[in-house]
């Protein structure tokens, strides 16, 4: 057999091989996979919008997912909200729960973030940002304190900023300040409807 | 080279040729990953996987591949080996497939696994090869375990997250940043050096 044919013969053996290898691995991991992705989004929703039981995913769009709770009673609770907006590194994925009126926020979770360990990272701590995030007034669009502050003497829609960590802080506002608009403008335009009571 | 007693071709992974402290192969992830004693440990588990089954399986078709096509030809098998380490990690560990982001496929030119193919399973047997990788994977874990246990301690007072230190410490953040990495590993490489020489001399 000359030298080319055995190089050809070779390589195509050894990637059909390994293709063939790596789709069974595909297969066997996919499901689970998934369902890690679900279990994550459905933990999440739980977080922010306390005493969910059900929920459904009314509207999707690149970045931003809109589902709306309900409780054990059938009632719709609110939005949980899923979004992602530009961090000091990389993306900043996260979800916040609002009541049905869009005037309150019930909690804000960090899904996903690649921050400065130690400064922006702190975006997922609980005592240094996420708890200035319960039960804010986000009727009007919600204001970064900074420095921080007690908690006592935040305003109503006012939330501590990071020390060091101005941009993190930042970017978490905008995006949450930029989902609202967006939910808001989506509900007015009809785009998002929703039925009270309907399908339970 | 063949005639190397078994256990020497083990034991040079560990100090004599570790891949990390004198070899200085694999520094992207050394470097990247080893802010958390947790992420050095996933890192070496996933890179001794594919370098033991990529020895095993090198080792056992050198004889088959035209030296021409051989590097093309291991590239695939450790990509086979790597993506089913990525798959798997994503299936069962999320969260450590999380924090180790890109850095998983990227062990696919860990030039630590490449270069024990060239070097060593494509010219030796299979027993020898894997006996090779073995000791390869345990420098490399060891490596990263006293690189990252010294970054986390430092970087945030804790070891596997369990408070080490107490609350008097201030963490040094910069530990757990790049320039730490760089920092520890040239401080370790220093240290090494100076314990080698002193092995040396008293030859």
């Amino acid at each position: 057999m000359s030298l080319s044919s055995r190089m050809v013969i070779v390589l195509t053996a050894v990637g059909i091989i390994s293709g063939g290898l790596l789709s069974t691995v595909g297969i066997l991991t996919r499901a689970r996979i998934e369902a890690n992705r679900l279990r994550e989004i459905e933990e999440a929703i739980i977080t922010v919008v306390p005493g969910a039981k059900t929920n459904t995913k009314i509207y999707e769009e690149k970045d931003f997912t809109v589902y709306t709770t309900r409780n054990d009673q059938g009632q719709i609770q609110g939005f949980a909200i899923y979004t992602a907006g530009t961090g000091f590194q990389d993306k900043i994925v996260l979800m916040f729960g609002t009541d049905a009126e869009i005037n309150k926020i019930f909690r804000l979770t960090i899904l996903d973030q690649k921050e400065t360990p130690g400064l922006g990272a702190k975006i997922t701590d609980k005592e240094a940002f996420l708890k200035y995030w319960e039960n804010k007034d986000c009727s009007h669009p919600l204001m970064l304190k900074k420095p921080p502050v007690a908690q006592e003497e935040l305003g109503a829609s006012e939330v501590n900023a990071i020390t060091g960590a101005t941009i993190s802080s930042e970017a978490v506002l905008a995006t949450v300040n930029a989902s609202l608009a967006k939910l808001r403008s989506l509900i007015q335009a009809g785009t998002i409807q929703i039925e009270e009571n309907n399908g339970q | 080279m063949a005639s190397k007693p078994l256990s020497q071709e083990f034991t040079k992974g560990l100090w004599g040729e570790n891949p990390i402290f004198r070899q200085l192969l694999g520094m992207c992830p050394t470097l990247a990953v080893t802010n958390a004693v947790i992420n050095g440990i996933a890192m070496s588990l996933a890179t001794s996987f594919v370098l033991i089954f990529s020895s095993l399986v090198v080792a056992s078709i050198k004889k088959l591949i035209p030296s021409q096509v051989r590097i093309a030809s291991y590239i695939v098998v450790i990509a086979s080996f790597v993506t089913m380490a990525d798959r798997f990690l994503a299936a069962f560990f999320p969260p450590i497939s999380k924090n180790l982001g890109p850095y998983i496929p990227l062990i696919v030119v860990n030039c630590i696994i490449l270069g024990r193919q060239e070097a060593f399973s494509s010219k030796n047997s299979v027993g020898r090869s894997l006996i090779d990788a073995f000791g390869m994977s345990l420098g490399f874990t060891l490596a990263l375990l006293v690189l990252s246990s010294i970054r986390e301690i430092l970087g945030t007072g804790t070891w596997l997250g369990h408070q080490v230190l107490g609350s008097w410490f201030e963490p040094w953040i910069i530990m757990i940043l790049p320039p730490g990495a760089f920092l520890t590993l040239g401080i370790l490489l220093g240290i090494i050096i100076l314990i080698d020489q002193k092995l040396q001399r008293s030859k």
